[in-house]
């Protein structure tokens, strides 16, 4: 039974990275521009059409042709920032949203007209077991049984921790994360205190972008059918994620990102017993109630501080 | 002003009840030209879903406009009334008014139930946290049932048997009288309370105005209103695959929230035209022209578009554009009969 467990946990690993990275994307802005940006699953569709386009009609392997996508995925994000809130007249939150709402509209129209309407793309992760000839899975024998782990789930652990890694430590002690967690706290001081927030913000929508793309790229590789709207789960877990470990820290909706999917897969092994066997069906349903619970009973989230008011 | 000489036209168009049935009488028409064979069905179908569209719209401008509540849980509320609407008219064979009854009562419920949420998490928290509720009503939907199906052939409303001319008729004339609730509610006492509390919440506080009261009356108007959407949904309509339809995700929640800012988030006519600029104007105009027909994907670019131009340069809305055209012209008028 451990080791059914452990081999469970072991396939959410691909769903925590890929959701922990839309996460971060979605604090990074929500932090720096404060609004959720609706459009971080169709900018990551976007640039993963376009590494799945290099590899379908041109043969570039994925690990390649996702370095294009990623630029795609940076200059949507920059387009936003720079093209659209720049110029708008006083935009405030909520029509910030709107703004990322009507992009939406505008990715999912120009998807199909770019890239055509195929029934299925052809895709493949970025150590294609099939053409090195070897077994996809890594099998690890422990408390008498096997732990099943996927390749492909240990290169994306790697890269998101490497990634998130790199970015944290940036946050910390690079001058565009003292400059971002400056432009968190309140835009308009730290414009005063001599911090360009033009660019801070700029970088930080080019780095969401690039950090969607990637998560798309990972999630397509997993065996997922890619289309215009397949990000818009994990996005939708990214902002409960974010609410769940409180957006007013930068490790917390990485930490939400991780539970949601662990706590989707710990309900879905109860299936396993037979008193629970009919409990797969419930699954989100469990989680996502779980998880309000948690929400009403700590609305600043599981890690976060609770903001006071000034009157 | 006080100068100027009465003119009863113009004060007749300012009464909302006047504007209301001229309107219903415009609606009315159109279906009535459509049976005569002058207008496409097609067209007026697509009316009509609009409309519905515009139900749940102008409920949803009571809470953004006038109680700055943002919720993304609409969609979820949508599926509750459709969920309703089936279960109470096709598996119970009851007559339509319990339908009605009973969607309002659920919707009651869970509108009482995110109110009291409301209390304790406030701004984008609260709009991501009914996301979170709209994605468990969907789940678990999606679970109880996947397809849902209502057939009209003996379904009666006050004697008459509703099909297709019949759910618009009943469409129209739920927006009719839902619109004048709405307008005479806004110009209350309970109006004015809400935009107190929108404007700050402390200070309508002070003023004795009772958060958890009007908070919950917010977000249970608004819950109702999305509710009997649905339950239109599927009056009009008539079937729905949960899973693949896309009127109960996030889209629809946030196209909902699109209309009634491109609006202009205090005016329900406003929000009705920005219904009718996201829903309307694909299905009306759009897909007729044969470039459109060509490139379906061209229509959902334009919508995008406006709405982005929309809001980058009028934060008011089409109602704000609208005044702002009324006033230009009316100064080119003045200055016109001045010369």
């Amino acid at each position: 039974m451990a080791a059914a467990f452990l081999s469970t946990l072991c396939g959410t690993l691909l769903s925590v990275c890929i959701t922990a990275m839309a996460a971060f994307a979605v604090t990074l802005i929500f932090k720096t521009s404060t609004t959720t940006n609706f459009a971080q699953g169709s900018i990551a569709a976007l640039g993963c059409y376009v590494t799945a386009e290099l590899f379908g009609a041109y043969g570039v392997p994925v690990f390649i042709g996702v370095i294009p996508g990623v630029i795609v995925g940076v200059l949507a994000g920059l387009f936003v920032d720079i093209v659209i809130f720049r110029n708008g007249r006083n935009v405030n939150a909520v029509g910030k949203q709107i703004i990322t709402m009507g992009l939406v509209s505008i990715i999912f129209g120009a998807i199909p007209l770019i890239f055509g309407n195929p029934e299925s793309i052809p895709f493949e992760p970025f150590f294609n077991p099939q053409k090195a000839g070897v077994s996809p899975n890594f099998i690890i024998p422990a408390f008498g049984g096997e732990i099943v782990v996927t390749k492909h789930s240990l290169i994306c652990l790697a890269i998101t921790v490497v990634v998130l890694g790199a970015l944290f430590l940036l946050l910390k002690y690079s001058k565009w994360g003292l400059g971002v967690r400056a432009t968190a706290s309140n835009e308009f001081t730290a414009e005063l205190m001599g911090i360009n927030t033009h660019v801070i913000t700029a970088v930080s929508w080019g780095i969401a972008g690039a950090l969607g793309v990637l998560a798309a790229v990972m999630y397509a590789g997993g065996g997922t059918k890619i289309s215009t709207s397949f990000m818009t789960t994990v996005q939708v877990n990214a902002f409960l994620a974010g609410i769940l470990g409180g957006f007013s820290t930068f490790h917390g909706p990485v930490i939400g990102a991780v539970c949601i999917p662990v706590a989707a897969s710990c309900v879905g092994f109860l299936a396993n017993f037979p008193a629970f066997s009919g409990i797969s069906r419930w699954n989100m349903v469990i989680v996502y109630v779980l998880m309000l619970i948690v929400i009403l009973i700590r609305p600043q989230g599981l890690v976060g501080k609770p903001v006071a008011k000034k009157v | 002003m006080t100068t100027q000489k009465k003119n009863p036209v113009r004060d007749l168009m300012r009464n909302p009840l006047a504007q209301i049935l001229l309107f219903t009488a415009v609606m009315a028409l159109l279906q009535i030209l459509s049976s005569a064979g002058l207008i496409s069905s097609s067209f007026v179908y697509a009316l009509g879903n609009t409309m519905i569209y515009a139900v749940i719209a102008i409920g949803f401008c009571l809470l953004l406009g006038y109680s700055g509540l943002a919720s993304l849980g609409t969609a979820g509320f949508i599926g509750l009334g459709a969920y309703a609407a089936f279960y109470v008219i096709q598996e119970f064979g009851l007559p339509y008014t319990v339908a009605f009854l009973v969607t309002l009562a659920v919707s009651i419920v869970i509108g009482v139930v995110v109110g009291f949420i409301s209390l304790r998490i406030e701004g984008i928290y609260l709009a991501i946290l009914t996301l979170g509720l709209a994605e468990i009503i969907r789940n678990l939907l999606m679970v109880i049932k996947s397809t849902v199906k209502i057939d009209l052939s003996n379904v009666k409303l006050f004697g008459i048997q509703i099909g297709d001319r019949e759910a618009y008729f009943l469409v129209l004339v739920t927006l009719a009288v839902l619109m004048w609730l709405l307008s005479n509610l806004i110009n209350s006492p309970t109006g004015r309370a809400m935009l107190a509390m929108k404007n700050s919440t402390s200070a309508a506080q002070a003023m004795g105005i009772s958060l958890m009261k009007y908070r919950l009356l917010a977000f249970v108007i608004s819950t109702v209103f999305a509710a009997i959407g649905g339950l239109l949904y599927m009056m009009f309509v008539r079937n729905m695959t949960t899973a693949t339809s896309t009127l109960l995700t996030l889209s629809t929640s946030l196209n909902i929230l699109g209309a009634v800012i491109i609006g202009g988030a205090k005016s329900p006519w406003g929000t009705t035209f920005g219904v009718f600029i996201i829903y309307g104007i694909q299905s009306m105009f759009l897909s007729k022209i044969p470039f459109f027909v060509k490139n379906p994907a061209f229509i959902t670019m334009v919508t995008g578009v406006l709405i982005i131009l929309v809001v980058m340069f009028f934060p008011g809305g089409f109602a704000q554009i609208f005044a702002q055209f009324t006033g230009w012209v009316r100064a080119k008028l003045r200055k016109g009969a001045a010369a």
